[in-house]
């Protein structure tokens, strides 16, 4: 991943190949601190991430992850370099990229039902086909029952499952998860990453997904690849590759010992950065 | 006293009596050692068949 020239913006690779779907080049992202001091939360980072992959990032806190995610969301613009999609800087949110935050930002005064429309609405799809659209997503994340309900009558997990439903109803290429299962219970948890595992699989290669995480376990059981962040300030540190076929298990050798390596030098990290 | 055990068959000896299926995995495993510089191969087995080949690699990135 590091063998193509830094800087380097192209449609197309020399080999007529298409770009990546998701390029960072040397990126640097700075923030002044209350103090006056300038704080550099990324560190010269070059990635690229091709479509049809699902890549996690983990690392310590405050390493930079969410900043990455932000910026590919074009939530965030780099202090220098580049972040690219489809090999052209990105100026901006769109709807081509949908993002999950922990928190599932529903709307509280549209129901179930009503937040999946509002998000069809606004890519232009006809109001005569939201309904079945909407309906079918939710069935998707078995939320039929509860299409009508307001985001309040809800559970943590249906919340969230809302969220993931509005998001993917939208048919983005590239969906960007900010801790998307932190705030939930184990088992709604579990079911969350089914499901994303599930839509990934069922899009053939056509989606591309990058979550930010700190779960060392949801990573490797999610991921086709882990990138493993340094300590602010953030840096590449390590990635694993894993070719497994899907549904994963958490308990599967493969899995479980991915978790036990990437766990091992992510201790390492946190206890030089100082992290949690 | 037991009677001397019988001698084991050499790697060579135990190679040459390989199955064709057995030489299958060997030879997808010995592909993957030869890409692969860092990383970790798992051989899932299901009533004494290797149904399942498994792979992860690790690149140090600094």
């Amino acid at each position: 991943m590091a063998d193509r020239a830094e800087g380097a913006v192209a449609t197309m690779d020399e080999r007529g190949a298409p770009p990546p779907k998701l390029a960072l080049r040397d990126l640097v992202k700075t923030r002044r601190s209350t103090a006056g001091e300038t704080v550099t939360a990324v560190d010269h980072v070059t990635l690229d991430v091709f479509q049809g992959e699902f890549v996690c990032l983990l690392g310590p806190s405050g390493c930079g992850k969410t900043t990455i995610l932000n910026i590919l969301a074009g939530l965030d613009a780099p202090t220098s370099g580049q972040a690219l999609l489809d090999g052209r800087p990105i100026a901006g949110p769109g709807p081509d990229r949908a993002v999950l935050f922990q928190e599932p930002a529903l709307f509280p005064w549209l129901s179930v039902v009503g937040n999946v429309e509002f998000a069809l609405k606004h890519v232009g799809v006809p109001q005569d086909e939201r309904r079945d659209r909407a309906m079918g997503w939710l069935e998707n994340v078995h939320l039929t029952n509860f299409a009508n309900a307001q985001p309040h009558e809800l559970s943590a997990g249906m919340r969230q499952r809302t969220a993931l439903a509005r998001a993917l109803a939208c048919d983005p290429d590239v969906l960007l998860g900010d801790e998307p299962f932190g705030a939930l219970d184990a088992q709604a948890r579990e079911l969350l990453q089914n499901e994303v595992q599930r839509v990934w699989v069922e899009s053939e290669g056509r989606k591309t997904f990058v979550f930010v995480t700190h779960n060392v376990r949801e990573a490797a059981l999610l991921a086709d690849r882990v990138l493993v962040m340094t300590a602010a300030p953030g840096k590449l540190l390590e990635e694993q590759r894993i070719y497994a076929p899907r549904p994963r298990q958490l308990d599967d050798a493969l899995v479980s010992r991915v978790v036990s390596e990437i766990h091992e030098i992510l201790m390492l990290e946190v206890s030089k950065g100082g992290g949690s | 006293m037991a009677d001397d055990p019988v001698p084991k068959p050499s790697t060579q000896e135990r190679l040459a009596d390989l199955t064709d299926d057995e030489r299958l995995v060997l030879a997808k495993v010995a592909d993957i050692v030869q890409k692969i510089k860092y990383g970790t191969v798992v051989l899932v087995i299901q009533d004494g068949k290797v149904v399942q080949i498994e792979m992860a690699e690790k690149f140090r990135l600094r």
